[in-house]
C-alpha cells in the first residue's frame, strides 16, 4: 500500500518509519490561495492522513497564474477554494482525509478546529489572522510555520511552542504595510520558494525529526537576488503576551480585532481597524492608480473599483466596503488592498 | 564603519543594495530614523533589522564593523 511512496521512504530522514507516522497526522491549512493550493498538494501526495483547508475567498481569474489547484472550471462556478480545492486534492489521494470549511479564520472558528492537530500551516494573506494563529498555537501548544510573499519577496518562520520566538516577539504589533499580492503582484516562483521552505519543515515536524528543523528566519527575493537567513536565538521575549510567563493571548480577544459591520439597507460593510491608524491617502491613491484599478480621491478619502465592489478608505483606516453584505468578503477585500 | 543591507522594495528605494556609513554607538532605532528621513521609507517602523545576521530589537546599540540588514515584514500569500 505504500508503494506510491516508495521515493520519499527511500529518502532516509523519511524511511517507513517516517511514513507510518506522516499517515497519521493531521494537518491545519489556513488559507487556500497561491500558498495554500501547492502547500496542500505536497502533503497530500505526501501522503497525510488528514488535511483540514479553511478558506472564505472563491476562485476567480486572477488566481490561475499562481493558484495551481484550480481550473477555468472552478472560475465560471465561482467555486470557494476550499470547495474547489477539496475536489482537485481528492483526485490526487483518495488515501487522505480531506476537511473543506469554507469560512473566516478568526479565533472562534481556529479554536474549534485546532482539536487533535499537529500542524498549522499558514498559508493566509494578512497579519490579523496570523496574529491569531500564532496566539492559538501558542495556547495549544501546536507547532506553525508562517510563510508569506509578495512580487518577488518571500519569508518563512518555523514557530515551535515553547522552543522558538513565537510571531508577536518578532513584530510586536501587527504591521500596516499596504504591500499584497493586489497591489504589488506576486509571481510563481516567489511562491514556489515560500512553499519549498514551509513544506520541507512541515514533513520534519510530521516525521518528528526537530534536530533537522531550521531555526532561522528566511527571506529572500528572486528578483532582486537576494537570500537572507537570520539567527533568532537573541529574539525570544518572557515578557510576550503570547508565549511570555504572564500570556494573555491578545490576537484572541475581540476587542484586538478588526470591527466589522452591515450597515442597514445599503448594502454596505464597514470595517475598522482595532487602533487608530494613519493612511497617507494621497501614496495609497496614487499607487494604486499605477495598477489597474479606479481610484477617485479627495483629502479625505480614496475610493476604489474592485470588481463588483467600491472600497472607500478613510485616512484613520476605516473603510465602508459597497457592493456587499457579506462580513468575510468585505474583509477579504480591505485585506486585499491594505494588508 | 558599519555596512547597511536593504532588502526587496527598500533596496529600490536606496538604488544599491547596501551602503556603508558609520552608526556605531546608535541604537537600530536611532538608525531607523535616521534613514527613515534620507530615503523617505513609508512605513519604516514595522521594519525587521538583523546585526550581524540575528534579529534585533530597537534598542539594541550598534558597535563599529556591525553589519544592519533591514527586511520589511509581507502578508501575501
Amino acid at each position: 500500500m505504500f508503494e506510491r511512496y516508495s521515493r520519499q521512504m527511500l529518502f532516509t530522514p523519511i524511511g517507513h518509519d517516517g511514513q507510518e507516522k506522516i499517515r497519521k497526522k493531521h494537518v491545519l491549512m489556513i488559507g487556500a490561495g497561491a500558498l495554500g493550493s501547492s502547500n496542500g498538494e505536497i502533503l497530500t501526495r505526501a501522503g497525510i492522513g488528514k488535511l483540514t483547508i479553511v478558506d472564505r475567498d472563491y476562485v476567480e481569474a486572477s488566481n490561475l497564474q499562481r493558484q495551481q489547484l484550480y481550473t477555468e472550471e472552478d472560475v465560471a462556478q465561482k467555486l470557494p477554494k476550499a470547495i474547489a480545492a477539496e475536489k482537485r486534492l481528492k483526485a490526487i489521494n483518495s488515501d487522505v482525509d480531506i476537511a473543506a470549511v469554507v469560512g473566516d479564520a478568526n479565533p472562534e472558528l481556529l479554536e474549534e478546529l485546532v482539536q487533535d492537530v499537529d500542524l498549522i500551516l499558514d498559508a493566509t494573506d494578512n497579519f490579523e489572522t496570523r496574529m491569531a494563529i500564532n496566539d492559538i498555537a501558542q495556547k495549544h501548544e501546536v507547532p506553525w510555520i508562517y510563510g508569506a510573499c509578495v512580487g518577488s519577496f518571500g519569508m518563512s518562520f518555523t514557530i515551535i511552542p515553547g522552543k522558538t520566538p513565537c510571531l508577536n516577539c518578532l513584530l510586536k504589533s501587527i504591521p500596516i504595510q499596504g504591500m499584497t499580492c493586489d497591489t504589488v503582484g506576486i509571481i510563481a516562483p516567489t511562491v514556489q520558494m515560500v512553499i519549498a521552505h514551509q513544506s520541507a519543515e512541515a514533513l520534519k515536524i510530521l516525521v518528528e525529526d526537530y534536530d533537522a528543523l531550521r531555526n532561522s528566519f528566511v527571506s529572500f527575493d528572486l528578483w532582486r537576488n537576494q537570500y537572507s537567513s537570520i539567527k533568532m536565538s537573541k529574539v525570544k521575549d518572557e515578557g510576550c503576551l503570547s508565549c511570555g510567563t504572564q500570556r494573555t493571548y491578545p490576537y484572541l480577544d475581540k476587542e484586538n480585532l478588526m470591527k466589522t459591520s452591515v450597515l442597514c439597507g445599503r448594502d454596505t460593510v464597514q470595517i475598522r481597524p482595532p487602533k487608530k491608524i494613519e493612511i497617507n491617502l494621497n501614496e495609497l491613491a496614487s499607487h494604486l492608480k499605477t495598477l489597474e484599478y479606479e481610484v477617485k480621491g479627495n483629502p479625505y478619502l480614496v475610493s476604489v473599483e474592485t470588481g463588483e465592489n467600491r472600497l472607500v478608505i478613510f485616512q484613520d483606516g476605516r473603510a465602508l466596503i459597497h457592493g456587499t453584505k457579506d462580513l468575510s468578503q468585505a474583509r477579504s477585500i480591505y485585506q486585499r488592498i491594505l494588508g | 564603519m558599519n555596512k547597511i543591507l536593504f532588502f526587496a522594495h527598500l533596496k529600490d528605494t536606496v538604488g544599491e543594495e547596501s551602503i556603508r556609513i558609520d552608526v556605531s554607538g546608535k541604537s537600530v532605532a536611532e538608525v531607523k530614523s535616521y534613514l527613515s528621513d534620507k530615503y523617505q521609507f513609508q512605513k519604516f517602523d514595522t521594519v525587521m533589522t538583523a546585526v550581524n545576521e540575528e534579529f534585533s530589537s530597537d534598542d539594541e546599540i550598534i558597535k563599529a564593523g556591525d553589519e544592519i540588514a533591514f527586511i520589511p515584514p509581507v502578508s501575501g500569500g
